[in-house]
C-alpha cells in the first residue's frame, strides 16, 4: 500500500515538529527516516498511524484520505522503541490479542487464531516462547514479539519507531538482517525512523533524511551518502571532516592555502569544504607541510590524525595500506583530498 | 569468593543489625501491637457474653450495619473517581492539570472537622442550599446523606493518590499499541490499563475503605449523633465511652479493628495468591 504525504504541519506549543511535510512511500519499499533527535520523524511516524493528528496537510493511504479514520481503522501494524508489549499477558496472549479484539462477525474462532498466532511466533523464532511473559524475555526476544504482534492484524504497512535503539550493538546487527530478510519475503510497505545512519544506508531501499522538522534529502542510500544535497546531510551522514575555505576562480582554498580543493565555480567567496577521511589521503614527506598526531587502529581499519596548519584532519584507510605507507605518530607527511563537497555559506 | 567479601563490607556489624531490628520490632510492639491487645482485653474484662452483648444491641448493630452502608457507596464512588482522575491526569496533557493533582491532594491537607463543617454551611438548614432542601424535603445534613458526603470527601484521594504515579510511570504506550491493533477504547481499557494498576487499584481501594470506615472527625460534624441512625461505628465508640460503658465501647472498637485486620489479610492472601504474576509483571 503506498502512502501520500502532503503539506502534513504539526506544532507542539511554540515547537514546529513537522513544516509542511511532503513525501511518498512507495508500495512494498523499506523506507528510512533518517535524523537527529527533534527532527520530526517520530512524529510524522505516529501520524501515519493515527497516534498524533497534525494541524494542517493530508495523508492518504492507498489513494484514500486517512486523517480522519481512528489507528483500529488503518490496517498499519505499529512497533514501538520500548516494545510496549503488554506486560500482564504471555507472549501468545500478546500476539493474539489483535486478532481477539476484532468484533464478533470478523473474529476468528479460537483455533484459527492459535494456528495464525504459532505460524507468527515460528516466523520470528519465538515458537517455543509462547508461554512466557514479557520480563521473562530479553530485549531482542521482546521486540520480535512486538513484531509478530504488529504483523498478526495483517496490516497493509509496518510502521517500526526506532525498533533497534534499545538494544546492544550486536543483537541491533542481528535484528537488522533478520529484519530486511523478512521484509523481501513479506514484502509489506514498511518506514522506520532511526537516528543511526549505518541502520538506515544498509536497511532501507530509499532513506529520507530530515531535519527541524524539514525534509533535507531523499534518495537511495548510495544516492544520499555519495551526493548528499546540503551541508546539514553531509554531516549527518557518516565521519566528515568540516573546513572554513573562501573559494576564489574554482578552487577553494583551505587554511590559508595551505590545502586546496578545484569546485563548482558557481560557489564564490566564504564557503564550508566537506571531506570524508576515507577521500583523504596521507603519504609519508620528509618536508611535508602536516605532522601525524594520532593514530587508531581498531580491528581492519586504521584512523590518522593529522596536523596542517593549524587545521586537525582525520584520515581513514585499511590497516594494509596504512601498514604499507610505513608511517609513524610525529612524522612529517603529505595530505591530498581524493573528493570533496564545497557548500557556500 | 568476591561476592562473599563485598557482601561483608557492605553489611553492619551484628550488633548495629540487631540493635535496629530490635528498636523497629519494640516501636511496633509499642505503638501497634500493645493497643490492640488492649483493645481486645478491655472488650473481653466482663467475659465473652458481657462483649457478645453489647454487640448484639441494637444501636450497636445500627451502627456497624450504617459504617458498612457508607463504606459501601463511598468507596466504589471513588474508586470510580480515582481511577478517571488518574486516567486523565497520566495519560492526558491539558491546562490545569497541577491545579487537578492540588485539588485530588485537597482532603489530604484539610482538617476533617473543616470538611464536615463545610458541609453543614452548605447543605444544612441555614446553609447556602438548606431552604432550597427543605422545600424540596431532602435532608442532608444530620442523615445519611451527609455521612456519605463527608465519608467519600475524605477518603478521596486514596485511589487516585495510589494510581497517579503508578500510571504516569507505565506511560501510555501499551495503550497506544492496543489502539494500533484495532481495540476500541473500553477493550484497551478493560483488556491493557486495568490489568496494569489492578494491584495499585486494590492498595487504594483498600485503604480507602479503612478510613471510610474509620473516619471520625468529619462525620461526627454532620452525623448530629442520632443513636441508632446517623452513628457509624467510631461515633458509637465515643458516646459509649464517654457513658463510661468501656465495656461496650471496646467491643465495637474491636469490631472495627477486626475489618481493618481482615482488610490486611485478604490483601496478604491476594498477594500470595498471585505473587507469581505479580513478579513476572511488575518490572518491564
Amino acid at each position: 500500500m503506498a502512502i501520500q504525504v502532503s503539506g502534513i504541519t504539526k506544532q507542539f506549543g511554540s515547537y514546529k515538529a513537522l513544516d509542511a511535510v511532503d513525501l511518498e512511500v512507495r508500495s512494498g519499499e523499506l523506507l528510512a527516516l533518517l535524523g537527529p533527535s527533534g527532527s520530526g520523524k517520530t512524529t510524522l511516524l505516529r501520524i501515519m498511524a493515527g497516534l498524533e493528528s497534525p494541524d494542517a496537510g493530508s495523508l492518504q493511504l492507498n489513494g484514500e484520505e486517512a486523517l480522519g479514520l481512528k489507528p483500529r481503522d488503518r490496517q498499519v501494524g505499529f512497533v514501538f522503541q520500548h516494545y510496549a508489549l503488554f506486560r500482564h499477558m504471555t507472549v501468545f496472549d500478546n500476539v493474539a490479542f489483535g486478532l481477539k479484539v476484532r468484533p464478533r462477525g470478523q473474529r476468528f474462532g479460537s483455533a484459527e487464531i492459535k494456528r495464525r498466532v504459532t505460524e507468527l511466533l515460528e516466523l520470528v523464532q519465538l515458537g517455543h516462547f509462547a508461554d512466557r511473559y514479557p520480563a521473562q524475555l530479553s530485549g531482542g526476544q521482546r521486540q520480535r514479539v512486538a513484531l509478530a504482534r504488529a504483523l498478526a492484524i495483517e496490516p497493509k504497512v509496518l510502521l517500526l519507531d526506532e525498533p533497534f535503539g534499545a538494544l546492544d550493538a550486536k543483537v541491533r546487527k542481528e535484528l537488522r538482517r533478520w529484519l530486511r530478510k523478512l521484509h523481501d519475503d513479506i514484502h509489506i510497505t514498511s518506514v522506520f525512523v532511526t537516528h543511526d545512519q549505518e541502520e538506515a544506508l544498509e536497511l532501507a531501499d530509499r532513506v529520507v533524511v530530515m531535519s527541524q522538522g524539514r525534509i533535507e534529502q531523499i534518495g537511495s542510500p548510495a544516492d544520499v551518502y555519495d551526493h548528499p544535497s546540503s551541508a546539514f546531510v553531509y554531516e549527518f551522514l557518516g565521519q566528515v571532516n568540516r573546513f572554513d575555505c573562501t573559494v576564489e576562480d574554482g578552487v577553494a582554498r583551505i587554511g590559508n592555502g595551505a590545502l586546496s580543493i578545484p569546485t563548482d565555480p558557481a560557489v564564490r567567496g566564504a564557503a564550508i569544504a566537506y571531506v570524508r577521511p576515507h577521500d583523504l589521503g596521507v603519504s609519508p614527506a620528509a618536508g611535508g607541510p602536516g605532522r601525524i598526531s594520532g593514530v587508531h587502529v581498531v580491528g581492519p581499519d586504521a584512523r590518522v590524525e593529522i596536523e596542517l596548519a593549524g587545521l586537525s584532519l582525520e584520515a581513514e584507510m585499511d590497516r594494509e595500506r596504512f601498514g604499507a605507507l610505513g608511517i609513524a605518530l610525529g612524522d612529517r607527511c603529505a595530505v591530498h583530498i581524493d573528493r570533496a563537497r564545497v557548500f557556500a555559506r | 569468593m568476591p561476592a562473599n567479601r563485598s557482601g561483608v563490607a557492605l553489611s553492619d556489624p551484628a550488633w548495629m543489625r540487631w540493635l535496629l531490628i530490635g528498636t523497629a520490632l519494640a516501636f511496633l510492639a509499642l505503638f501497634l501491637l500493645l493497643p490492640l491487645v488492649a483493645v481486645f482485653a478491655e472488650a473481653l474484662r466482663r467475659g465473652f457474653g458481657a462483649y457478645w452483648a453489647a454487640l448484639v444491641e441494637e444501636d450497636a448493630v445500627a451502627a456497624i450495619k450504617l459504617t458498612l452502608i457508607v463504606a459501601a457507596i463511598a468507596v466504589p464512588a471513588n474508586l470510580v473517581f480515582g481511577v478517571a482522575a488518574s486516567w486523565c491526569v497520566a495519560k492526558f496533557d491539558f491546562r490545569g492539570k497541577n491545579l487537578l493533582i492540588t485539588l485530588i491532594d485537597l482532603p489530604f491537607s484539610v482538617s476533617p472537622v473543616i470538611s464536615g463543617l463545610i458541609y453543614v454551611l452548605l447543605f444544612g438548614l441555614n446553609g447556602l442550599m438548606g431552604p432550597f432542601l427543605k422545600a424540596q424535603g431532602i435532608q442532608i445534613i444530620f442523615a445519611v446523606p451527609g455521612l456519605v458526603l463527608a465519608t467519600i470527601f475524605v477518603t478521596f484521594p486514596f485511589v487516585a493518590r495510589e494510581l497517579i504515579p503508578l500510571m504516569q510511570e507505565q506511560g501510555s504506550e501499551e495503550e497506544e499499541a492496543a489502539l494500533v491493533l484495532g481495540a476500541s477504547g473500553w477493550q484497551t481499557f478493560w483488556r491493557v490499563t486495568l490489568p496494569n494498576i489492578k494491584w495499585g487499584l486494590l492498595y487504594g481501594v483498600l485503604l480507602c475503605n479503612a478510613r471510610a470506615m474509620g473516619e471520625f472527625g468529619a462525620v461526627s460534624v454532620v452525623s448530629g449523633h442520632v443513636r441508632g441512625y446517623t452513628n457509624t461505628m467510631p461515633l458509637h465508640v465515643e458516646i459509649l465511652y464517654n457513658e463510661y460503658n468501656f465495656v461496650a465501647a471496646f467491643a465495637v472498637a474491636s469490631v472495627l479493628a477486626m475489618l481493618a485486620l481482615v482488610t490486611l489479610v485478604a490483601k496478604t492472601v491476594l498477594e500470595w495468591r498471585f505473587g507469581a504474576e505479580l513478579a513476572a509483571t511488575r518490572h518491564k
